[in-house]
């Protein structure tokens, strides 16, 4: 039996005492803090105390007694798998959630469902833009009926407010689109926040940690600070043990984006984005590779500490940065942002298809305004050319006679292509192998065959002046294109000034002679007509019977003119010279008998456009974007596309809804899970409570006795009363 | 779940609690509303059927306005007609009976009063005409075809025109050799009703110092023929006739060398003569030459004119003024309406009233057969008999009057049926519009007793739900301690 020390039984006491007290502190810590948002229930580590080591004299007999409990610590109650698990959900969740949002702002404007006021008037839901466009069918068969003065004003009123709901839409759908921009850029500030917080929350923690402070409630803080991210994209969360020195280890948490990218060969998608106690903010530029960031790119910035410095590994993990990220790199709420701000649908091109594979199919607020542009841009091209005609007789043969004859240019420029006249269809055609060049400030149409350029001048609409200069590639070529055409065709005197700087070593990439060609070539080519000397010759105008023109554009892109080209939603209107009653609807481009038999009633061609209201269109995405790949966005009418725009919206949202609906579910079962194990129980915290209240009393009992054990011991022992 | 907290257990109730509140609120919408969708996102498939179906409601309500507005232009029409033909009727027509009750006096009518009372009558009747097919619809022109804004008929000069055409613009028939050539004199045409003679009528004359040889026979003048020579004394003087020379010699010729002076002079001057306005015109027809009478030539000019006024006519006839009457309105690839998807709303004024000559060169329009029927009767002399010829001649107008009528009954009869037509169409279009309006309303009207039950259980289940959550926040252990 070992010696027994007089007072050890009061050092148990005291720690049993302290342990207990300790206890009731956290117990009291947790129940004070069972409201605070990402709090983690502690607990204390309770060792049994054994001290000292072996006793001198052992005995066999050994009934060695501990010395009382000892408070090692304190812990948070913590499962890292459910923290994965919620980390993985939340991007789903702040994915659909955002994307289901943003489709509800749009459906805002487009989803007519029980708006508008019916036929019947008694009753709301024909819709508002779709009920327009049947009220101008209505206006239409008013006018049909009686093609008069008054009916076209009808007509051209219903067609104005019909435009104006164009316009409002597509307003709506850009300011929309502006207020999402400018949230982007919120939201990018508050993802860099919370990589700064998180940065800073490591490098305090690891300070804490190296004097042997667990730092919980930091822990707690970096927590919430990493879900928040989570929430924002799908982010791969790693802790490791990093040696500091001394033998001393403290413990590393590492971020990462979360592979979200299908695609294996990419790494991109796993760019560290907080490395311990560096961090790196995320940037979306206004250019990219020289080019406007209209995709809102993003790019993860070097890793630095809190002063801005750089690791000093900073050449190994700063490596290739700032990293430009894919297309598809990030998953989450951030992400439905971008795809929100982006994505064109079917108005993709192959450079959207090449970046993203799905791009065809993801539908942003892009892809609802280009949608309504092209149904605008449809409707008013439709108008305009049923409104355009010329004069036929009463057997459908074009009207000529007293036609007065027209000079029209041989070439023009429609579009930014060149139209060539045949005179044998009447018409312009396309070019397809020339194109167009400006030199001097003049354009030109540009052929190129057998290897060489030949310039045709294209002065305005009203004229053509035709010549024809050999041009090679290259100012070089040019020069000697230039040498080829010969006197007196080019200014011999400039042509030798050129030779003579050449001569003195100049070269053909050296701006003052490439200046010097170029000027040269434009003088030779704006030369006023093409026999004069200068070696071309001047193409004859063209002088054609020219049908009797009818009618003109009903719709333009600015009510203050007819220009009928790039109409949009947001821009069309009716033309200036609809309004100022210069062009009206066009009733008949048939004159009955040159004239001599009026037909005032006639309306074949308000036939046309009533069953135009009702024809089946295809809507082609490339009349919208030429470098659009899908050819065929929806084939109906008018109406039929206005509500296929909104059910694909339905859908869409619908779609989001369902899945939205589904990861919350999830999502909140793992956080309850989570709190499970991690949040804080009363009934917990009041057994806690109860028993370490009762320790408390128990020790203090074991204090009074050993005392009165000692005070009859010390005080009482060998006394005869 | 191995352990529950406290903090779980209220966020799985404050999240179970909000679903409870949304499922309360959509119902409480659902009834609100009386819709059983809100938007395209709660049902895309059903949202998208209820807009065309709403759509199809709106065509329908629009064909229905313009079914029944042409219904009423047609009934004004069948009025306007029905009126004319009470006239035209030949067994009980007001004017028609009256015409034949005339024309039956007219038989005996020594002072001209019958004939007077005819003429009167039949002008009656000629503006009555076209005062009926002058009526307006609105402020249309009903039976003006396409040009609804100006008057379709009108008299210019005597001459009845429909939309500035004169109605009865014809072909002209024209001579024709056996080859089918057109015969052709001075350039003109010749027409197939003209008068000719044999060119022998008009033989060369012998001339006498520039001027025909002109002798006298019992006290007649002639015209000698050329190449005809003076018998002193012939052998047979019955084929001979002595004459009286300008010198007052006499002489004989024969029979056939004499032409008589009157009768030359006037075929010469009836006839259709050469550009120096002297010789006649000779025309060839078929190996005979002859000469043609005044009138029986029409100019390259007149005869386009009115062959294009004939073609006019032709096409004002079968003119067409399509409106949607619910029968599809579509067009064809080429861009052309399909005739059979809309309704052919023209009325022609003169498919009614007929127009265009007839085989015998008579006017087919009723107008102008009562104008010409006015002009045989006014031509009977004041208080003088009708000639044989007259009054057949009055007779078989009657009977081509009769035929034209006839037609106009055929035309009213087709109006008639559109009138039905349009009739049948309007109300099946106002059933469709109802059915129509049925279809949508099922799809998206609620059935209110299953919208309340539906609100009912929800507002139980929330408040159930509230009932749990009070006894959740109130109960701890805790509560318990002493």
């Amino acid at each position: 039996m070992g010696m027994i020390g007089t007072f050890d039984s009061f050092t148990t006491a005291r720690l049993g005492i302290y342990a207990a007290q300790h206890g009731l502190r956290v117990t009291g810590n947790n129940i004070s803090n069972i409201n605070t948002a990402g709090y983690t229930r502690q607990r204390i580590d309770q060792v049994s105390l054994k001290a000292g080591g072996a006793d001198m004299y052992r005995s066999p007999y050994d009934n060695h007694v501990g010395n009382g409990a000892l408070v090692t610590g304190i812990n948070q109650i913590r499962d890292p798998y459910l923290d994965i698990q919620y980390r993985n959900t939340s991007p789903k969740v702040g994915y659909t959630d955002t994307w289901l949002s943003g489709l509800k702002d749009i459906a805002q404007t487009l989803d007519e469902v029980g708006k508008g006021i019916a036929t019947n008037k008694n009753e709301e839901g024909d819709g508002i833009l779709y009920a327009q466009l049947q009220d101008l069918r209505d206006m239409l068969l008013q006018l049909h009926n009686n093609p008069t003065k008054e009916n076209d004003t009808l007509v051209r009123k219903s067609a104005e407010t019909l435009c104006q709901l164009f316009n409002t839409y597509a307003n709506n759908l850009e300011t929309l689109r502006q207020n999402l921009d400018d949230n982007f850029g919120n939201e990018l500030a508050s993802v860099n926040e919370i990589l700064t917080n998180i940065r800073d929350l490591n490098e305090t923690i690891r300070n804490a940690e190296i004097v042997g402070d667990n730092a919980l409630e930091l822990r707690d803080e970096r927590n919430r600070q990493i879900d928040s991210l989570s929430e924002y994209m799908q982010i791969k969360v790693e802790y490791t043990m990093e040696d500091i020195g001394g033998g001393k280890q403290v413990e590393k948490l590492t971020i990462s984006l979360g592979n979200a990218n299908s695609d294996p060969n990419l790494h991109t998608d796993e760019t560290v984005l907080i490395d311990g106690i560096y961090g790196s903010k995320l940037l979306c530029p206004d250019t990219v590779n020289g080019q406007p960031n209209t995709n809102y790119t993003i790019q993860v910035s070097n890793l630095m500490d809190s002063r801005n410095v750089l690791p000093k590994n900073h050449n190994e993990v700063n490596a290739g940065r700032p990293v430009t990220l894919q297309d598809n790199d990030l998953y989450g709420a951030f992400q439905a942002m971008r795809e929100l701000l982006t994505e064109k649908g079917e108005f993709a091109t192959q450079a959207d298809i090449d970046a993203d594979p799905n791009a065809a199919v993801k539908r942003g607020i892009p892809y609802y305004q280009m949608s309504l542009d092209l149904l605008a841009r449809k409707f008013a091209g439709v108008y305009n050319e049923l409104n355009q005609g010329t004069m036929v007789d009463q057997d459908g043969n074009p009207i000529t006679a007293n036609t007065v004859p027209q000079k029209i240019p041989a070439l023009k420029e429609i579009g930014g292509k060149v139209y060539a006249w045949n005179d044998t269809t009447k018409e312009y055609e396309e070019k397809p192998n020339w194109s167009l060049a400006e030199v001097g400030g003049v354009k030109y149409a540009v052929e190129e065959s057998g290897g060489r350029k030949y310039f045709t001048g294209l002065h305005g609409t009203g004229c053509n002046i035709y010549r024809k200069i050999p041009v090679g590639e290259g100012t070089e070529a040019i020069f000697n294109g230039l040498k080829q055409v010969g006197a007196p065709a080019v200014d011999q005197t400039k042509l030798a000034d050129i030779q003579a700087d050449i001569n003195a070593g100049k070269k053909f990439d050296d701006a003052d002679v490439e200046k010097k060609v170029n000027d040269l070539l434009a003088e030779v080519l704006s030369g006023t007509n093409g026999t004069n000397g200068h070696g071309v010759t001047a193409d004859t105008e063209l002088t054609v019977d020219m049908p009797v023109p009818v009618g003109g554009p009903l719709f333009s892109n600015r009510n203050d003119g007819d220009d009928t080209t790039d109409i949009t939603a947001s821009n069309i209107s009716v033309s200036h010279s609809w309004s100022e009653g210069d062009v009206q609807v066009v009733p008949t481009f048939t004159m009955l008998f040159g004239g001599s038999v009026a037909n005032t009633t006639q309306n074949t061609n308000i036939d046309h456009m009533i069953s135009k209201i009702d024809e089946a269109l295809v809507y082609n995405p490339q009349d919208l974007d030429p470098n659009a790949v899908s050819q065929k966005l929806f084939e109906g009418s008018f109406n039929d596309m206005f509500s296929s725009m909104a059910a694909t919206l339905g859908t869409n949202q619908r779609t989001f809804n369902v899945q939205l609906n589904s990861y919350n579910t999830q999502w909140v079962d793992i956080d309850t899970s989570r709190d499970g194990v991690s949040g804080v129980d009363l009934n917990d915290e009041a057994m806690n409570m109860m028993q370490y209240q009762k320790a408390y009393s128990a020790a203090c009992r074991l204090m009074t006795v050993i005392d009165s054990v000692l005070d009859r011991l010390i005080n009482n022992t060998g006394i005869t009363i | 779940m191995i352990r529950a907290t406290t903090g779980g257990v209220l966020k799985n109730y404050r999240s179970s609690l909000m679903k409870s509140y949304i499922s309360q609120n959509n119902a409480m919408k659902t009834i609100l509303t009386q819709r059983t969708f809100n938007s395209y996102a709660e049902d895309p498939a059903s949202a998208a059927k209820a807009f065309r179906l709403r759509k199809s409601r709106m065509m329908v309500n629009n064909q229905h306005d313009i079914c029944a507005d042409t219904l009423k232009k047609y009934e004004t029409a069948y009025s306007s007609l029905q009126s004319v033909d009470e006239v035209l009727d030949t067994d009980s027509g007001q004017y028609t009976k009256t015409l034949k009750g005339t024309t039956l006096s007219m038989l005996n009518d020594p002072s001209g009063d019958a004939r007077e009372q005819l003429s009167k009558v039949l002008g009656q009747m000629s503006e009555m005409l076209v005062q009926n097919m002058n009526q307006k619809y609105g402020d249309k022109f009903i039976f003006a075809g396409a040009d609804g804004h100006n008057v379709p008929f009108e008299v210019v000069d005597g001459q009845l025109t429909y939309r500035g055409v004169p109605v009865d613009a014809a072909v002209p028939k024209v001579m024709q050799d056996k080859n089918g050539a057109d015969v052709k004199l001075n350039g003109d045409y010749v027409l197939a009703s003209a008068t000719t003679i044999p060119a022998d009528r008009l033989p060369d004359l012998k001339q006498d110092g520039g001027a025909p040889l002109t002798v006298t026979a019992s006290g007649k003048p002639y015209y000698v023929k050329d190449g005809a020579v003076p018998e002193a004394a012939p052998a047979d003087p019955a084929d001979y006739t002595q004459v009286t020379l300008k010198d007052g010699t006499t002489t004989f010729y024969k029979n056939d060398d004499l032409v008589d002076q009157t009768t030359y002079d006037a075929d010469m001057a009836s006839v259709v003569k050469q550009a120096d306005g002297t010789t006649p015109a000779k025309v060839t027809i078929d190996g005979n030459d002859c000469y043609v009478m005044q009138g029986g030539t029409m100019t390259q000019q007149e005869y386009d004119k009115a062959c294009q006024d004939a073609e006019k006519l032709d096409y004002l006839a079968k003119e067409k003024l399509f409106v949607d009457i619910g029968l599809g309105f579509q067009e064809n690839e080429d861009g052309k309406l399909i005739e059979s998807s809309a309704f052919d709303a023209s009325l022609n004024g003169i498919s009614f009233m007929g127009y265009g000559l007839d085989e015998d060169g008579d006017p087919k329009n009723l107008y102008s057969l009562v104008q010409k029927m006015r002009e045989v009767a006014d031509s009977v002399p004041v208080a003088g008999k009708w000639e044989n010829s007259t009054w057949t001649e009055f007779n078989r107008l009657v009977g081509k009057f009769e035929t034209a009528c006839s037609e106009f009954k055929t035309e009213f009869t087709n109006l008639a049926a559109g009138t039905t037509k349009l009739d049948t169409n309007e109300q099946l279009l106002k059933d469709n519009f109802y059915n129509l309006q049925e279809q949508y309303a099922e799809l998206e009207d609620i059935e209110p007793v299953e919208a309340i039950n539906n609100f009912l259980w929800a507002q139980y289940a929330y408040n159930a739900a509230l009932k749990v959550g009070n006894s959740v926040l109130s109960q701890s252990l805790m509560d318990y301690l002493n």
